[in-house]
């Protein structure tokens, strides 16, 4: 039975997939990037599409979802799966709007009154077969895979519109958007780096390394001489985990110093995140914790009776930020909403 | 020096020659073989006895997760694709549960093959097993099925893997260790150890436990030998029991089927070094976990970890093992939830917590560094600290217990305290209204069972269980044991071995010193140098010394059952062969044995009288051994030097010379070279002014001028 082999041959990806991503882990010192992670959750979104067995966009939204919740819960703090599966979603939402002859428009734009008279889910209208269902979600899917690989470099093509010449950037540890944002800026224009350290993983050495190999000029502070230095900053440049829903931010531990010395100085933050970062998530969902073992380094004594705790990610709230630079342009935090229901159905937040 | 010699030289050699061409022939395809592991699920001791009666060491619950399952985890998650799992005790039950796991399903990364046998007794067993069955086919992680770990090893394998194709296959075996400074609450002390190793090339030069070491030889000649200039000696690691082999790891225990363990390996190794050409390097992780639950003190300190979370990315909450209904969410301090927990009014969970699904937690409990696991009722006012409390136990109102242990299906009743370092194995009932002392552990199995089971453990478990039911029967419960209600017997803690306490655990290295032969010989090593006095300590003395024990054996044997003299010399003749000793040694040794004879059986302080009456007796009877090695006039003088070197001390026991001559062992000329050579020291000089001595001598001149007389 071939079918069968191509299902066995699925989950056999997907566990693969899964035990992944529980082993990298996810924050400060993620063995890759999340860029990485929205690339492979979506080629793997694609191959269950043209794979799984279904007849109609309700059965396999359904299997979406349920892989969804499976893949998001196989590592809660990467936020970037379970975008991409609302992506994924939404497209299955529009193509089969698309197939029934209806406008995405009318679907889109749903308005408080439209909510409360449609009462039950609108998803009792997907059962309908369409032929071309499959092949127009795999175009689309395609076309989002093309979105993802392209935003580093759409990102950072507009580095030049933000950083001028002999101007102070500071950043913290190590995002790899950042990296690539400063250094499409260092080939036209002469600016000085400051990178703070992120103790305790230190992810800031990596990254001074990898700016002054492209001869831009860089300094280590500790985290601890953040608000000292910042006077002299003309802007800061950070990357992100994820990007909330209020346009807040959950980032490395020690963004939140950084912002708050920003606002003090008034000294502009600007976030550099791509699109795929954005979470219909709330600061509660913060309550999880990632805590990471550290330094072994204390005596040993000492260090059993001590609880060592360690988060990796700090919350930023969304007045600390000026702009968000994604792969479709620049946006006020205030604006993100806007953007979070362009991107997500509403219906899909919570998986 | 004479030489380091081998214990089984033919055998070595034969195993050498005949394997050493198909290593070569693998080093092409090398890189694409996937990685294996020997994943040893037997402890092969019984330190968690009486809790691993009912239940393998390597499903005890770690966090509510078997151990075998970290030990795993921690496998597949460094790329390894094949694991032989080797069990021995309970081995139906170890299968059992990885058929059920994740890592049996068809999507698991990491094929697991479960091997079963009743015969493995040690780790050497499995090697030489795994050997036999020629089940690796490049280099393995062989690793215990306690161990718990988040260490990367790939890099290490990198190393081990260009060490041996630049050497062309010299080190066999790279050692994981973790930096872990002295008083780390991760170091047992049966473990700890002490590594001297080559800075640059990081060989292990020597490898030595430390327990219970007032103080420490170094081998420096061998340190010095290697040719580096920097070479360290560590005592701040921690043998994470994880290590590289390569496949001639299993060829040599096969070929030296003494080594039983690790240690016996290590050890043998590095002793012959030289003669083998084999090393052992070391790889030490500085930000990685790597501990092994060798005892009770470890699990606490290891599940502790756990909780906080020191084993990144393996928590609590990641669920690794992908069981049903395990994923729990963790909120602040460390509070670990499974669902369906249900906690009552007033009751807190401070801090470190992992509760295991449907549990239920009655009001004003407070609950701190505790594990519970799935289907427990805990009643009210109840007050838990560091305790590991297994699945569906049931503790009644106002218990306290603190750093405790309660297996599966335990029943504490109302007002029981748990002092510090108990243990309830499985289905014990305690109470009501009972304080258990310090370190007490309750078992359903009765400790007198104990004798009977030495002979069970290896074998079949079924059975096993039935046979100590009807046996628990026919005893009755001590109420001030258990409490009124309460069933279990109470294991006394000179048989404990499980125990926590320092002491206790020092008493179980004691233990196991005195079985294990390799240290025992080296005891005597520096005692062997002392007597020697003038040695310098160097290895060709482990031999010597290791020879004069044979030998003494084998004439205590002789004397014992009556062997005849032909084969005692033949005995003695194939030890000299084992041992690689010279023919005037094995004479000096043999003289030596004899003499010391009536003080090895009598002791030191024996009057002359008594001596000699115990002596004379031996001497005639192996006259015909001493004939056979004393026959030319060399050797008659080798025998004398050898009697001066022993009598220096004692010199009143001159008359065995007297009946040696009688005897015709020792000739008068002989005898008269010796007395007339030069004397070096003060203290021969005075033996030989010696009385008896003396009128000995003049007794022998005048019945050669007698004798001459007569012609």
């Amino acid at each position: 039975m071939p079918g069968a082999d191509k299902e066995t041959e699925l989950s056999e990806r997907i566990e693969a997939f899964l035990s992944e991503l529980k082993r990298c882990g996810s924050g400060a010192g993620s063995l890759r990037g999340s860029a990485e992670t929205a690339r492979e959750t979506t080629s793997l979104l694609r191959r269950i599409t043209a794979q799984a067995r279904w007849s109609n966009a309700g059965d396999l939204m359904e299997i979406i979802r349920k892989e969804g919740r499976r893949m998001t819960a196989g590592q809660p703090s990467e936020t970037t799966v379970g975008n991409m599966v609302r992506r994924v979603l939404k497209i299955i939402r529009e193509e089969y709007a698309r197939s029934r002859g209806s406008t995405e428009e009318a679907d889109q734009q749903e308005s408080l009154h439209k909510l409360l008279t449609s009462g039950g889910s609108s998803e009792d209208n997907f059962r309908q077969h369409f032929t071309h269902l499959k092949a127009n979600v795999i175009e689309a899917i395609n076309e989002l895979l093309t979105e993802l690989e392209g935003t580093t470099d759409n990102i950072s093509m507009q580095a030049l519109e933000h950083i001028h010449s002999n101007e102070v950037i500071m950043t913290i540890g190590r995002s790899r958007t950042v990296e690539a944002f400063l250094k499409d800026a260092a080939r036209k224009r002469k600016f000085h780096v400051i990178v703070a350290e992120c103790a305790p993983f230190c992810q800031g050495h990596e990254m001074a390394t990898s700016l002054s190999k492209e001869d831009i000029e860089t300094t280590v502070i500790p985290d601890a001489a953040i608000f000292a230095v910042m006077s002299r900053v003309n802007k800061v440049i950070i990357g992100t985990q994820t990007v909330l829903a209020n346009g807040g931010l959950r980032a490395v531990n020690g963004t939140h110093t950084l912002a708050l010395a920003a606002k003090h100085h008034s000294t502009p933050l600007i976030v550099c995140a791509p699109m795929f970062k954005l979470s219909p998530q709330w600061d509660s969902a913060l309550q999880e914790l990632v805590l990471r073992s550290f330094c072994f380094l204390l005596p040993g004594e000492i260090l059993s009776k001590v609880n060592a705790h360690c988060p990796v990610f700090d919350y930023v709230p969304p007045e600390l930020i000026t702009l968000f630079i994604s792969n479709i342009g620049g946006n006020a935090p205030s604006y993100i909403y806007r953007l979070m229901s362009e991107l997500y159905h509403p219906e899909d937040h919570e998986l | 020096p004479a030489a380091t010699v081998l214990k089984y030289p033919l055998s070595n050699m034969a195993g050498k020659a005949g394997r050493q061409s198909r290593p070569r022939k693998a080093d092409k395809d090398e890189e694409e073989k996937p990685l294996q592991a020997v994943l040893v699920a037997d402890s092969f001791n019984r330190r968690f006895f009486p809790i691993t009666k009912d239940q393998p060491r390597a499903l005890l619950p770690l966090a509510n997760v078997s151990m075998i399952d970290y030990t795993l985890e921690f496998l597949t998650s460094t790329g390894v694709q094949e694991t032989f799992v080797f069990c021995c005790w309970m081995a139906s039950k170890i299968k059992e549960h990885l058929q059920k796991s994740k890592w049996c399903r068809p999507t698991s990364p990491n094929v697991v093959h479960v091997i079963t046998s009743d015969l493995y007794r040690s780790l050497g067993d499995v090697l030489r097993d795994v050997d036999a069955k020629a089940l690796v086919r490049s280099d393995f992680l062989l690793v215990y099925g306690d161990v718990v770990s988040n260490i990367d090893v790939s890099q290490a394998l990198q190393e081990h893997k260009q060490r041996r194709s630049m050497d062309k296959n010299v080190s066999v075996m790279t050692m994981i260790f973790k930096e872990s400074p002295p008083g780390h609450k991760t170091r047992c002390e049966d473990d700890d150890i002490i590594v001297a190793m080559d800075g640059k090339s990081k060989r292990i030069l020597h490898y030595q436990r430390a327990q219970a070491l007032k103080k420490l030889h170094f081998p420096m000649v061998r340190c010095l030998e290697v040719g580096s200039d920097e070479f360290e000696i560590r005592f701040d690691l921690l043998d994470c029991h994880i290590s590289i082999c390569s496949p001639q790891v299993a060829e040599l225990f096969t070929d030296n089927f003494d080594y039983q363990t690790k240690n016996d390996f290590v050890r043998g190794l590095l002793v012959n070094e030289e003669i083998l050409g084999n090393q052992i390097h070391m790889h030490v992780t500085r930000d990685g976990y790597g501990a092994r639950v060798s005892n009770l003190l470890m699990y606490d300190t290891v599940s502790s970890d756990t909780i906080r979370r020191w084993i990144y990315p393996i928590t609590p909450e990641a669920n690794f093992a992908d069981q049903e209904g395990q994923s729990c969410t963790h909120s602040r301090h460390n509070v670990y939830r499974e669902p369906g927990v249900s906690l009552g009014h007033g009751s807190q969970m401070e801090e470190n917590v992992l509760i295991g699904r449907n549990t239920v937690i009655g009001a004003n409990c407070t609950i701190s560094n505790t594990v519970i696991g799935a289907n427990c009722v805990i009643g009210d006012n109840v007050t838990l600290d560091r305790a590991y409390i297994w699945n569906r136990v049931h503790i009644a109102d106002n218990v306290k217990v603190k750093q405790s242990v309660i297996c599966d299906n335990v029943e504490v009743k109302h007002g029981v305290v748990l002092s510090e370092q108990c243990v309830l194995a499985y289905n014990v009932v305690v109470g009501p209204d009972i304080t258990l002392p310090e370190g007490t552990v309750l078992s359903m199995h009765h400790p007198d069972e104990e004798d009977d089971e030495d002979e069970d453990e290896f074998l079949s478990d079924d059975n096993d269980v039935g046979y100590s039911k009807d046996k628990t029967k026919q005893k009755v419960f001590n109420p001030a044991e258990v409490g009124s209600e309460g069933k279990g017997y109470r294991w006394k803690s000179s048989s404990l071995d499980d125990t926590e306490e320092d002491e206790l655990a020092e008493c179980i290295w004691g233990l196991a010193l005195s079985a294990d032969p390799e240290s025992d010989s080296e005891s005597e090593v520096s005692e062997g140098s002392h007597d020697l006095g003038s040695h310098p300590a160097s290895p060709e003395l482990d031999d010597v010394k290791v020879f004069q024990n044979e030998v003494h054996g084998t004439l205590q044997r002789g004397l014992d059952e009556n062997i005849s003299c032909d084969n005692l010399v033949l005995e003695i003749n194939s030890l000299k062969y084992a041992y690689n000793i010279s023919l005037k040694e094995v004479m000096q040794i043999l003289m030596r044995v004899v003499l010391e004879f009536p003080f090895q059986q009598q002791g030191a302080q024996i009057s002359t009288a008594q001596y000699s009456s115990h002596l004379l007796p031996l001497l005639k009877k192996w006259a015909p051994v001493f004939k056979n090695y004393v026959k030319r006039p060399q050797d008659q003088l080798d025998c004398l030097a050898s009697m001066e070197e022993v009598f220096l001390e004692c010199e009143t026991h001159w008359a065995v010379l007297m009946s040696m001559y009688q005897l015709e062992i020792l000739e008068e000329e002989g005898i008269m070279h010796w007395f007339n050579q030069g004397s070096t020291t003060d203290k021969s000089q005075q033996l030989r002014r010696n009385q008896g001595l003396l009128k000995f001598i003049k007794w022998l001149q005048e019945a050669e001028e007698s004798s001459e007389g007569d012609e």
